[in-house]
């Protein structure tokens, strides 16, 4: 594994984190905050926007490892069948 | 343009595309099995199988819809060749 990674290439993934982190705010807050008689983020509301993140973050966790798992099923499909393709020994 | 440089830019493209395909993924499958309830931190059983099953009917589709556009393009290409080639004559 790589030790280095290249600037530009951190740059980009910390652009990605940062991307996330907006996208979650927005999409905990439109399913989380519900009440707008006050200023004040009610105790439900701070409840239930820490599981929504938990539960994003666990969430992108598995279909990060489904995604992965595809493709390894598919250049596995590849190799087997470039296998067959090429001559025999 | 040059083939090789051709190359480059077409597998740029891709890993562009597929960085945007795993987002909308991501997007829809949330939307699909993550009701908005958010009593529990967990992933429930039954998200988590709705999960594994999003995305491999995602994949699926997206392999799908690419098959089918090529298909649709090469005739779109094979149709504007063969008008062409009517009027070159003409």
């Amino acid at each position: 594994m790589a030790g280095q990674i290249s600037e530009a290439d951190q740059i980009k993934q910390f652009k990605e984190f940062l991307g996330t982190y907006n996208k979650i705010t927005e999409n905990c807050f439109l399913d989380c905050i519900k009440d707008f008689t006050s200023r004040e983020v009610k105790p439900e509301e701070m409840t239930c926007s820490d599981h929504c993140l938990q539960k994003y973050l666990k969430m992108t966790q598995r279909i990060s490892m489904r995604f992965q798992e595809y493709h390894i099923q598919q250049n596995e499909a590849l190799a087997a069948k470039a296998g067959l393709l090429s001559a025999p020994r | 343009m040059d083939p090789l440089r051709a190359q480059q830019l077409a597998a740029e493209l891709e890993v562009d595309m597929m960085a945007d395909m795993y987002n909308r993924m991501t997007q829809a499958c949330h939307r699909k099995c993550v009701p908005p309830h958010y009593k529990d931190a967990e992933l429930s059983k039954g998200e988590s199988v709705c999960l594994d099953r999003c995305v491999a009917k995602y994949l699926e589709v997206h392999e799908r819809m690419g098959k089918k556009l090529t298909e649709l393009s090469l005739q779109d290409e094979e149709l504007l060749r063969r008008m062409q080639q009517g009027t070159g004559t003409a």
